[in-house]
């Protein structure tokens, strides 16, 4: 069964990126294709860390805010974070009212009394809800945004120029390469189950384990055998003969970027230092 | 006097822990410009030879090295793994996976970056080998998107651009349909006669290769044991099964056919009826039908994306078509589950990696058979060993059958298909990476089938097995079954449509009395 332009093929590849809620970089959302990479990745840290930091619920409150006008700028609109990050929302949901229910301090809200069932509400628990649903939705939207408009490829190519060692940026790239290949042969492993009349349906431990040797195996003994050719690839085309390498494509920063990269994490810990008085 | 790019002196190489050596005594001079084809069985070293002349034995593979191997002039173990990169280009056989970066702009630009060479030299010869490839056209494309053709062409011009004195290509065309074949060949030639690049390449399918080799060796067990012009070399080298086997004109009825059954007295074993199949909003396959009766074995042909594998995964339910239905001995099956319809219909991948699913080789060829047969484990034991034996595989019973070569594993996957005897046997490429040697157990198993009233849907791109062992041709482009004929008639209509690659060399050349290897 060959790889190659083969529609069945890519039928079945996209077929299975659906089932990760788009969780792939989106060529199409063009105004945040022109941001330098590394812009990006300041960004999402220094996001990332002051969602940590602050306590407040209005601080995380901005965030979540601010995080909507990022997906706005980045041309995605407000219905593709609500549709593709559903299950994160309900997850966040079911942590706010965990909290809620569970925290005992603070003015008491409301109360429930059935039998010997007694639920109740207080205000630290509703405070302690929405800090943690917020920051749970914040964290996670950040890091989508950054995986739907960063292309990983630029991103490699960077960091690299930026001074990561090649061959830690060769590792990404190199991984990002064989997700579709083991996608498909994911694909080609289950079909064949079906073609030797395996029925690994039910919940049985026994049923699990032989899923597991039996899906996994396979796809294990491919990558191996894959990993001489590459080897002999990437070193037969003087992959790690010297200590550096140079590169056709500059990803090289602007001024404009080196600012922007100074400026986001004083921004954020203003904000930081707004929030927490 | 010309000095060779490749000089070997008496080498020979036995890798460690092997009882025998993968190469003994060789000796070989290349000249610049020149173009040499290498064949010989699975494992006769011509892989191993391969990696001598691109520096990796003795580097990266552990073994006792003597003689020498020079390239232009450079002895090879004084050069680390790698070292002669930018002299020797290697380009293997899955084009899939000697590509390592995401865009064919980064892929061909991935050595001469590793040479530190600066931006501009770069960019210029990422324009050059593209340019020399036929490729440049796809320089802004993702690596996922491309045909295989289109892989290989690639993985030609990264090689290329760190402008080599050799290109090895060891089976370049191995995993290729016949037009994207055609394309790497054409590119080799163009290679060779305006670059003057010295060619080597190791293939078993020669037909294509000899109008454009200047000189043809063959290896077996470790050495060279024939070598000669094209020519000289039809006259001299006849493989030895095909070469026992009657000669198969392309007019003459196929001599496996004598005797089969009359279709009108019949009732089909297998029936499709104008399927339709596709993905998310594309129709792969449309408006399919044709019949397969009991004895018939059929050839699947068409380029790579006309929808071969679609449809051999539709015929298992393994895709449900959106219209249309399938039959088997008159019963419609079409809504039937995968895994019983397994029972009727057995289907052997192309990668025997991914069907490869227990631990010992025995247990490994009953595993189908004990859930898709109603014998008795024993009866199916004896009929398993019986098989094992057949395909020389019992010797390794008790082995991982992960350690089996590639060839091996191919004929576990059918003795685990013939162990629970389907009625129809559909086989997708079975020939990729099996010698002319080999090839003959498929035959028999083929035969045996066939006179046992089975139906066998062959997906195959080599004309001479086709014309061998089918009564008919499917052809199908772009998703439409364009052709479904008896082999001499479909053979014709090929040749009318200028499909000249799907056409037998002494057909092409019109030299009948060409071997057929």
């Amino acid at each position: 069964m060959n790889l190659s332009r083969d529609t069945a093929h890519r039928g079945r590849i996209s077929g299975l990126q659906g089932s990760y809620p788009g969780l792939t970089y989106r060529g199409s959302c063009s105004r945040a294709q022109h941001v330098h990479p590394l812009v990006k990745l300041v960004l999402l840290l220094s996001f990332s860390t002051a969602v940590i930091a602050v306590p407040s619920v209005l601080g995380q409150g901005f965030f979540l805010g601010l995080l909507a006008v990022f997906y706005a700028l980045a041309g995605l609109g407000s219905t593709f974070p609500l549709r593709k990050l559903r299950f994160i929302y309900l997850f966040g949901l079911l942590i706010f009212l965990v909290q809620a229910l569970a925290v005992g301090e603070g003015v008491l809200l409301w109360r429930f009394s059935w039998g010997p069932l007694h639920i109740s509400i207080r205000s630290e628990g509703l405070r302690e809800g929405l800090k943690l649903m917020m920051r749970f939705i914040n964290i996670i939207g950040s890091s989508y945004l950054f995986v739907v408009a960063t292309d990983p490829n630029k991103l490699a190519y960077a960091l690299m120029q930026l001074g990561l060692p090649y061959r830690f940026g060769f590792a990404l790239i190199t991984a990002l390469r064989f997700i579709p290949i083991f996608h498909l042969e994911l694909e080609q492993v289950k079909n064949a189950q079906m073609a030797k009349g395996i029925e690994l349906e039910g919940l049985s431990l026994k049923n699990l384990l032989r899923a597991v040797r039996y899906l996994y195996v396979p796809l294990v003994i491919s990558a191996l055998s894959r990993v001489d050719n590459l080897t002999i690839s990437m070193e037969g085309r003087a992959f790690g003969l010297h200590p550096e390498r140079t590169f056709m494509s500059s990803q090289a920063l602007s001024t404009k970027d080196r600012i922007i990269i100074l400026a986001i994490p004083l921004f954020f810990l203003l904000c930081y230092c707004f929030f927490s008085r | 006097m010309v000095e060779p790019v490749v000089h070997i002196e008496n080498l020979t190489f036995t890798y460690s822990g092997a009882a025998f050596p993968a190469l003994k005594g060789i000796k070989l001079k290349v000249y610049p410009g020149q173009f040499l084809t290498i064949t010989g069985p699975s494992g006769c070293g011509k892989s191993t030879l391969a990696l001598c002349l691109a520096g990796f034995i003795p580097h990266a593979y552990p073994g006792e090295m003597s003689g020498a191997v020079y390239i232009q002039g450079k002895d090879t173990r004084e050069y680390p793994a790698g070292g002669l990169a930018g002299i020797v280009g290697l380009v293997q056989q899955d084009p899939e996976a000697q590509l390592c970066t995401l865009t064919v702009r980064d892929e061909v630009a991935f050595g001469p970056e590793n040479l530190c060479l600066p931006q501009a030299v770069i960019q210029e010869r990422v324009d050059n080998a593209l340019r020399s490839v036929g490729a440049l056209d796809l320089l802004d494309r993702q690596v996922h998107t491309l045909s295989g053709g289109e892989k290989q062409r690639v993985a030609i011009a990264s090689v290329l651009a760190m402008a080599p004195s050799l290109l090895i290509l060891d089976e370049p065309t191995a995993n290729l349909d016949p037009s994207c074949t055609r394309e790497v060949l054409q590119t080799l030639e163009r290679l060779r006669t305006e670059q003057g690049i010295s060619i080597i390449v190791i293939e078993h399918r020669l037909k294509s290769l000899s109008a454009i080799s200047d000189e043809l060796l063959v290896m077996d067990r470790g050495e060279i044991i024939q070598r000669g012009s094209p020519k000289e070399f039809r006259r001299r080298y006849v493989p030895t099964d095909v070469g026992t086997k009657p000669r198969i004109a392309f007019s003459q009825p196929c001599k496996l056919h004598v005797g089969l059954v009359n279709k009108e007295k019949k009732d089909p074993l297998l029936m499709v009826d104008n399927l339709r199949v596709g993905y998310q909003d594309v129709d792969v396959l449309s408006g399919i039908s044709f019949s397969a009766y009991p004895g018939e074995t059929l050839a699947l042909m068409g380029d790579n994306g006309s929808g071969k594998t679609t449809l051999l995964l539709s015929l298992l339910g393994l895709l449900k078509p959106r219209q249309g239905k399938i039959y088997l001995s008159g019963q419609d099956v079409t809504g039937m589950k995968a895994s019983r319809r397994a029972r009727e219909m057995g289907l052997i991948f192309q990668n025997p990696n991914h069907q490869i699913f227990e631990k010992t080789v025995v247990k490994e060829a009953m595993l189908a058979a004990l859930s898709l047969s109603e014998k008795a484990p024993d009866q199916i034991m004896a009929g398993v060993d019986r098989f094992l034996e057949e395909f020389e595989l019992r010797q390794y019973k008790t082995e991982n059958p992960f350690c089996l070569s590639l060839g091996e594993k191919k004929r576990l996957t059918l003795v685990s298909v013939l162990a629970y005897s389907p009625r129809v046997l559909i086989l997708d490429e079975p020939l990729v990476g099996q010698d002319r040697h080999r090839l003959s157990f498929l035959l028999n198993a083929i035969e045996r089938h066939r006179a046992q009233g089975g139906v066998t849907l062959l997906v195959c791109h080599e004309p001479d097995v086709v014309i061998a062992c089918c009564r008919r041709i499917l052809f199908l482009e772009k998703g439409k079954l364009l052709i479904n004929a008896p082999v001499d008639e479909a053979l014709a209509q090929l040749a009318k449509m200028g499909r000249d690659e799907y056409l037998p060399a002494w057909e092409k050349e019109g030299n009948p009395d060409e071997p057929i290897s």
